[in-house]
């Protein structure tokens, strides 16, 4: 049976792939099965950092062939070395499912042996999880770069999601600082979960499809030189071009001593400002060109949304009781579901500026930017708002730091609503 | 002003709306301890099965989806949350028809707070709810919610767990949901005496490993921690224990 010091080790390192969702998938249990997957994703506890614990993050093995730089594991770094059997895996998800400590499993692991052989390895630890132990929970699969095609899609008809992470934002620092993977290593297998995806979507393959969450990829802030605009065009690419479902961002922290590291970690200010960014080209309409241009930064002072409207003040203000979705989306204070409500609530009467104030419509944000039937409550002069934006922003920034870091969580609560 | 007292089940409740939908100046309420002034009356109302479905059949007619929002609403534990539900049945009927998007409207803000509430603290216990296996391998979980949400967590896990028999059990209200592998039972339960599987405490020290584990340490954030599994689920949490 596994004991506490290799699921120390095991799971030590594995914290660092941000991404702890469970949702997107809503596979269904057999009868005698155990196990079925929410389609919101379900937090089962947060640790002192903020974070949720949705799944068990494991590695198979961290005993590494590779020797990426910032990471801890590297084959030249001098840690304790560990690693499981399929078995003392399953058994493990099983127990703590059971007793509902998790929703499900991501399985990762680093390159011992071969990329094939560790591939293999994984493969059969889901598929024994399935068949024989009859798991229908959740399992988030991390992918081998350079194993071959063949492995990487059988083992994508058991799980629920997999993921292949970019790591850094350009092919450069890709060679830098993690030698052994190549860009097309990462997305090649990218590109071909992604045409399976589709492939299953039109001809509707409901049983035995291939990842009916979708697939993720993850990139590593601040340890390379490469600006917001680069790193967002990069995301809206793989969101529009391979219809990924999240991008995880994952501020660089030095826990490696290197020539080729900063010394400093990128700080939780640029990771939300992305998330942030992130949320506007996902679900409010905006191209990354209207956010950022390609060499800058985003603002650390207001908000990407709050940014783009003080840009554009010629398109303000915009009458409440008439304005389309589209626009209320853009309005700095007015969320997804705050936009929504006011679709709904304006069929019946006309809104003034207190049925705002309860519908939950961030007003100290809002206010400067609509008009409720005709009547305006901001300020008139661009200064004025830029400096009660600004000071605002700040406040709100800090409560929301990291707030992001679960996605499960971050669907609901977190800083999208902007 | 007449008080009609209910006793907190559902049919109790619609009876009660059956009584008192002409009446100008009442209240229902299943709280006993109301404090009572001169003029008021209270009327003990006595569940009628055929009142409460006439009710219910009017509802429906319509609005498919207030039935699954009352229901919500009257497993809160919020005070007059009854008649929140009597004024949200009176809009219904008044309007002809839904009024869930009447998102301006008091009565429907006030109905919607108290339904995501009731809601948010089931999907909440969801994934705060702790089992523990007991030596003939049922599983049981102990917890004191704020909202009396027993029966919509035994749904959700009755279609995981499939075939393994589990006890929930809310502590403070004395009441539990018993599933047998087959069907749930609700139940009275007062105390309960487990004796756990030899398994138990290895289980529960390695998910307290895993908890310390994944912690990043240099990134403290016990506010947010709170702020998402608030202090009062904490005592049936293995790892915060
Ligand atoms: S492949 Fe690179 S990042 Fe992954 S475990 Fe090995 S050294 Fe670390």
């Amino acid at each position: 049976m596994l004991d506490a010091e290799r699921l120390a080790i095991l799971t030590e390192s594995a914290k660092y792939d941000v991404s702890c969702s469970s949702s997107g998938s809503k596979r269904a249990n057999v009868k005698g099965g155990l196990g079925n997957a929410s389609v919101g994703g379900i937090c089962h506890s947060f640790t002192p950092d903020g974070r949720c614990i949705s799944l068990l993050k494991i590695l198979m093995s961290n005993d590494c062939q590779y020797d990426c730089e910032y990471c801890p594991n590297r084959r030249s770094a001098d840690v304790k070395r560990a690693s499981v059997t399929p078995d003392e895996i399953c058994e493990l998800v099983i127990n703590f499912y059971k007793r509902n400590y998790i929703e499900g499993l991501f399985l990762s692991s680093a390159v011992f042996t071969s990329p094939n052989r560790t591939m293999e390895l994984l493969t059969d630890t889901v598929i024994k999880l399935r068949k024989i132990y009859n798991f229908n929970g959740y399992i988030h699969l991390k992918g081998i770069p350079h194993a071959d095609d063949a492995l990487i899609m059988r083992a994508a008809k058991f799980v629920d999601r997999m993921s292949f992470n970019i790591e850094l934002p350009s092919e450069k620092s890709l060679k830098l600082l993690a030698p052994q993977k190549t860009r097309e290593s990462l997305i090649l297998p990218m590109k071909k979960l992604s045409t399976a995806l589709t492939y299953d979507k039109e001809n509707k393959v409901r049983r035995g499809g291939v990842i009916p969450a979708g697939q993720t990829t993850q990139m590593i802030i601040g340890a390379s030189p490469e600006s917001d605009g680069q790193i967002l065009r990069l995301t809206e690419a793989l969101y529009r071009k391979m219809g990924l479902k999240r991008v995880y961002y994952s501020s660089y922290i030095p826990v490696v001593e290197s020539p080729k590291l900063p010394t400093v970690g990128a700080g939780l200010l640029r990771e939300h400002r992305l998330y942030q960014a992130d949320w506007l080209i996902r679900f409010y309409g905006f191209d990354v060109s209207e956010i950022v241009g390609e060499g800058e930064n985003l603002s650390p002072d207001y908000d990407p949304k709050c940014a783009w409207a003080m840009r554009n003040m010629h398109l303000f203000p915009v009458e409440i009781n008439t304005a389309p979705l589209e626009m209320l989306l853009r309005v700095p204070g007015i969320g997804a579901r705050g936009a929504q409500r006011i679709l709904s609530a304006r069929r019946f009467c006309a809104l003034d500026f207190d049925n705002l104030a309860k519908m939950r419509i961030i007003l100290k944000r809002a206010k400067h930017f609509i008009t409720c039937k005709g009547k305006f409550y901001g300020s008139e002069s661009g200064n004025a708002v830029k400096a009660a934006l600004m000071l605002e922003g700040i406040k709100e920034t800090r409560e929301q730091l990291s707030m992001f870091s679960c996605s499960s969580v971050a669907l609901s609560a977190l800083s999208g609503e902007i | 002003m007449t008080y009609y007292l209910v006793d907190g089940s559902e049919d109790c409740f619609y009876t009660a709306v059956f009584d008192a939908y002409k009446n100008k100046d009442c209240i229902i309420t299943s709280e006993r301890d109301v404090q009572l002034g001169l003029g008021f009356e209270v009327f003990d109302v006595v569940t009628d099965e055929n009142k409460a479905e006439r009710v219910r059949a009017k509802i429906n007619a319509l609005d498919r989806g207030a039935a699954e929002d009352i229901s919500l609403l009257l497993k809160s534990n919020a005070s007059l949350k009854e008649n929140v539900a009597f004024e949200y049945i009176k809009l219904i009927i008044s309007n002809g028809g839904a009024v869930r998007a009447m998102q301006a409207n008091p009565t429907v803000i006030e109905m919607t707070q108290i339904r995501t509430r009731v809601y948010g603290e089931a999907h909440k216990l969801k994934g705060f709810l702790r089992f523990m296996e007991n030596a003939d391998g049922v599983m049981y979980a102990p917890y004191s919610p704020d909202n009396d949400i027993t029966d919509i967590l035994a749904v959700h896990f009755a279609a995981r767990f499939n075939g393994r028999p589990f006890v929930i059990h809310d502590i403070k209200r004395k009441i539990a949901a018993m599933y047998d592998g087959n069907e749930i039972v609700m139940t009275y339960a007062g105390d309960a005496e487990i004796y756990l599987s030899e398994y138990e405490d290895y289980f529960q020290n390695l998910w307290k490993q895993y908890y310390n584990s994944v912690n990043i340490a240099s990134r403290p954030h016990e506010k947010q921690m709170r702020g998402y599994m608030p202090v009062r689920y904490w005592k049936f949490l293995p790892e915060k224990r």
